[in-house]
């Protein structure tokens, strides 16, 4: 809504502008208008590359390094001491065949899985039934939706610690709550069966406030004219969300799905803290698994954890190439 | 219009002034810190790393007065750096090309950090350990090589809530070996009390809880699989399971643990000697973890050993050394963490000053250290096994004997 | 009728508003629980017998790293702006070779696991000085944000209509002007957005503060939280009297970021 006001009214003149120019410019490519061109979009090419080399360089010095790292240990046999000493056997792949037929593997890639779609589908949902909820003008919306960010100004470390103590079985408020109204003591972190129950709840508790914002500044983007179109051909408020706000919020549902997508798959600090991926492991996801194996248990395995890091990134490379494709599919129907 | 452009406009400037503002300093805060880096610290004084792992104790802290006397004492400045118990080893590997003076790492991490080349040994560093009871010692000696000094010692003990007893009519006395002690459990029970906390988690902490009673019925680390390592974890399988236990156990950290028997609606209660002064004030005692047909359990040694990780220049040890001469002597590090005195004349000057200090003492005396029975290295993938089988257990994912032959494979097959 | 429409809505809002709020309710209950009742079985619902030490506790020790945290985060927020809003411009915009595969690196570059990266850090920043400085950690921080914020500002500027470009284009603006003085603006909610989410990062951020900013003079509100856990004790009291400290100078800040967006939006559909 507050974008909108302005680019339309940039819009019209530009519109008018580029008529004029059009015609002047093809004027004046009669000559050696090829080479002109190309001479341009080298220009053009420099000019954008301008602005994207500091991120170019940022990411070679921040991440190449890192992430050559991960490669590296996931295709050693790392030890403490090769910390020390620097050296380390250099084994192919042992160490992803090592994991890949380990009893934890299913179970992790499957609560993976799990934790990653359910999240997901909560959080996206809830986000934008809150953003257009919030969208509506009412008293105090600003502040409600302001405040509906706080959580995350929690460190994760205490949100984490809170969840644990309101899902605790004996003196958690939740089973008070469950009890008082008749119900039986639920072993929430506890019981193989809830544990992966309990720190979805908390994951899609703090991944709430993420998706509303986004796609509440989503929705300012669509133009407010078209709801008042729709509403006075009588489109109705279900119509008018399926047939408008849907279709239009599409990129940026898909940029927020898909970043929810590469940060769930990593989330460790909540499982770590409400349950350690346990009971035994009810709730190891590979990134706590990953964890566990390098500096989670008693003796580090640093190179199968990079393995397993390594697969985590693999996964998200295969999102992201799906990503790239349905984008791709969009820009040219 | 025309105002909103402004206000973006001022936002904007702002933003590019400040990006500007961080990214100069971020420059000069480089270059100045390149020019200052030291090279070498064998100059006289100088200043010296140490890193614990007690983020708690503040700079105010008995703690933190005992170590700035030290650097009064020799001369120098000591700079003191917390962190988590359970970072120890992330810690130090991430800092391998730059570690600290001093490093003060729980005891069964010694084996495990020393076997990486991380630490020195008494040899190297020059430091005298004859004076310290054998049984503390024991955790940081590999191959009759010691690689640090315990600053002091804790073990476990059975607190217990008299009140509570007394309400359900229980004698502490009776309470003499397993049975008795369930039974006890069950009294309680009938009548509306809660019987027993204690920490079952799935870290060190669950292990470092299970192991009296490991030991005690007659286990050994060696053999998870035993009858008597079963019988062991049967049994708080059996309290939880009759509700003589909370379910949270398997959540419990040690810290959660107190918190939950200190509400008083508990009888007993698993936890270590550093709870001691908080027990005197709530008016709870303590009896030592029995054996399994009557006896004292062996309880786990648990605190800290003071380690002088290597170093480029070696010309730092010997004022290392002193540093580690200095926290350690006597009971000053000790006191000040809470802990038993690695020393018998430590001990005797604690006891002296406090004669309530005689059960822990006693205790400490009787405890066991983790990495005992030749173990070393092998402790850490036998307790990560350990822990595992009992929340298994404890969590109804498995029975004790099943959980426990699952660990032991895994064990043996982690251990190749 | 519209009235008691909205104040329908308004009901509606502060009944969700509450339920999400409810864990932070329970932190404050707990930063004022006594230590004997703190698992009670069932939980008090409301502080009975309130203790304030651990507000005592924090309100003498904590005030240096709020400080720290609200600096660390601002200027990790300036620095991701600075570099992901041109980046992303241009790669809605200027259609660069090889901009899919910057992005796609973006992508994967966030799933570095943070511990790899805070080793990483380390190394890189041991040898340029950076160890327990603000600069340091500013920069870790931003590596959290930089490929969220090109990501983002991508989705956004997309939606910018050719025209509005073409048109400073003939004007005869440089790109940056382009850039700076008809994007930018237009843009405006999704660096609200960033902004946001940046400083909400750097501000909960952990693993780098423990890891780069170990033993410097001054650290994080996150290491300060750190501090009451013990190695077998943990001060729950002050570990939430300092949760709920620190949220609450971040929270007024989000409140008037919010505000501010507002602000523009009312004024806007005003004019309109």
């Amino acid at each position: 809504m507050s974008a909108t006001p302005v680019t339309r009214e940039k819009v019209t003149p530009s519109l008018a502008a580029r008529g004029i120019a059009g015609g002047a410019a093809s004027a004046d490519a009669v000559p050696s208008g090829r080479r002109v061109r190309a001479r341009q979009r080298r220009r053009a090419q420099l000019t954008a590359w301008a602005f994207i080399a500091p991120v170019v360089i940022y990411l070679v010095v921040f991440y190449a390094y890192p992430l050559y790292r991960n490669l590296d240990l996931s295709f050693r046999d790392y030890t403490l001491r090769s910390f020390i000493d620097g050296t380390a056997d250099f084994v192919w792949f042992d160490n992803y065949a090592k994991v890949l037929s380990n009893s934890t593997f299913a179970p992790a890639l499957l609560n993976t899985a799990v934790f990653t779609g359910v999240s997901i589908i909560f959080q996206f949902s809830i986000g934008l039934a809150l953003a257009v909820f919030f969208f509506r003008n009412f008293p105090l919306a600003t502040t409600l939706r302001a405040l509906f960010l706080v959580p995350w100004l929690l460190p994760l470390l205490v949100s984490a610690s809170i969840w644990a103590w309101m899902l605790n079985s004996e003196s958690g408020i939740v089973n008070a709550l469950i009890q008082a109204l008749g119900g039986p003591q639920i072993n929430w972190l506890t019981s193989p069966e809830w544990a992966l129950v309990s720190v979805l709840i908390a994951n899609i508790w703090i991944g709430i406030p993420f998706n509303l914002v986004i796609l509440y500044s989503g929705l300012q983007g669509i133009p407010s004219d078209v709801y008042e179109a729709a509403s006075l051909d009588g489109a109705s408020g279900w119509q008018t969300f399926w047939r408008i706000t849907v279709p239009l919020l599409r990129p940026v549902s898909a940029i927020t799905i898909l970043l929810g997508l590469v940060y769930t798959l990593k989330v460790f600090d909540i499982i770590w803290i409400m349950t350690r991926g346990g009971p035994v492991n009810a709730s190891t996801t590979l990134s706590i698994w990953s964890y566990r194996l390098g500096f989670g248990g008693q003796s580090p395995d640093l190179s199968p954890a990079a393995a397993v890091g390594n697969l985590l990134i693999i996964l998200a490379f295969i999102f992201g190439l799906i990503y790239i494709r349905a984008q791709r599919r969009l820009a040219t129907p | 219009m025309i105002q909103r452009g402004n206000i973006v406009n001022n936002t904007a400037r702002k933003s590019r002034i400040l990006g500007a503002l961080v990214l100069s300093t971020a420059l000069v805060g480089g270059l100045a810190a390149c020019t200052t880096t030291p090279t070498g610290g064998d100059s006289a004084g100088g200043t010296f790393t140490l890193w614990d792992p007690y983020p708690d104790r503040d700079a105010s802290s008995t703690w933190a007065q005992a170590i700035d006397a030290c650097a009064t004492d020799l001369g120098i400045t000591i700079e003191r750096n917390a962190g988590n118990t359970g970072d120890t080893v992330k810690d130090l590997t991430t800092a391998a090309s730059n570690l600290p003076d001093i490093a003060m790492v729980d005891n069964p991490k010694v084996s495990t950090l020393a076997d990486a080349g991380l630490l020195t040994t008494t040899d190297e560093n020059g430091f005298d350990v004859s004076d310290i009871s054998a049984n503390i010692l024991s955790a940081g000696e590999i191959d009759g090589k010691v690689y640090g000094v315990p600053v002091g010692a804790n073990t476990l003990g059975l607190y217990y809530n008299p009140a509570v007893l007394d309400a359900a009519g229980v004698d502490i006395a009776s309470v003499t070996d397993y049975a008795s002690l369930t039974a006890a459990l069950e009294k309680v029970v009938a009548s509306g009390k809660k019987g027993i906390t204690f920490s079952a988690v799935g870290t060190e902490e669950g292990s470092f809880q299970f192991l009296p009673w490991f030991w005690g019925a007659g286990a050994d680390l060696t053999a998870l699989d035993s009858s008597e390592s079963e019988a062991a974890l049967t049994l708080w399988t059996d309290w939880v399971q009759k509700g003589y236990a909370p379910n949270s156990v398997l959540s419990n950290t040690q810290g959660t643990s107190w918190d939950e028997f200190k509400t008083g609606d508990f009888a007993f209660a698993e936890n270590g000697s550093w709870f001691k002064s908080d027990a005197d004030a709530n008016g709870f005692l303590s009896i030592q973890v029995p054996g399994i047909d009557g006896g004292v359990a062996p309880a786990p040694t648990g605190g800290e050993f003071i380690t002088i990780p290597v170093q480029k220049d070696a010309s730092r040890y010997a004022t290392s050394a002193k540093i580690v001469k200095c926290l350690s002597e006597g009971d000053t590090g000790a006191t000040a963490l809470g802990y038993v005195a690695p020393t018998q004349a430590g001990a005797d000057a604690q006891l002296a000053a406090d004669p309530t200090l005689e059960f822990w003492i006693g205790a400490v005396g009787d405890a066991k250290p983790r990495t005992a029975d030749n173990l070393g290295v092998s402790y850490g993938i036998i307790s990560e096994q350990l822990y595992t089988a009992v929340q298994a257990a404890l969590s109804g994912s498995a029975s004790p004997a099943e959980a426990l032959a699952t660990a032991q494979a895994t064990a043996v097959e982690n251990l190749k | 009728m519209t009235h008691s429409r909205t104040w329908w809505k308004t009901l509606i809002g502060v009944l969700l508003t509450g339920i999400m709020l409810f864990p932070l309710y329970w932190m404050i209950n707990v930063s004022v629980t006594q230590p004997t009742d703190l698992r009670r079985d069932p939980p008090n619902l409301f502080p009975v017998n309130p203790t304030f030490a651990g507000y005592s506790t924090v309100v003498s020790e904590q005030l240096p790293y709020l400080g720290t945290s609200l600096l660390v985060g601002l200027g990790t927020v300036a620095l991701t702006l600075a570099l992901s809003a041109p980046a992303a411009f241009a790669l809605a915009k200027l259609r660069p070779v090889g901009g899919t595969a910057v992005n796609f690196v973006l992508l994967i570059a966030q799933m570095i696991p943070g511990i790899i990266m805070a080793m990483g850090f380390y190394l890189i920043f041991n040898s340029w000085g950076l160890l327990d400085t603000i600069p340091g950690l500013i920069l870790a921080d931003s590596t959290l944000a930089v490929p969220f914020g090109v990501l983002i500002f991508t989705a956004f500027m997309s939606g910018i209509p050719n025209e509005l470009l073409s048109a400073a284009k003939i004007d005869g603006a440089s790109a940056w002007r382009t850039f700076w003085s008809v994007v930018l603006p237009v843009s405006r909610n999704s660096v609200v957005t960033v902004s946001l989410f940046t400083f909400l990062w750097a501000w909960s951020d952990f693993i780098f503060a423990s890891t780069l900013n170990r033993g410097g003079d001054l650290q994080p509100i996150t290491i300060g939280i750190y501090k009451y856990i013990g190695n077998n004790t943990q001060d729950w009291n002050a570990i939430m009297a300092t949760a709920v400290v620190a949220s609450v100078p971040a929270a007024i800040l989000l409140v008037v970021a919010q505000r501010y967006v507002a602000a523009g939006v009312t004024a806007g559909a005003v004019k309109d």
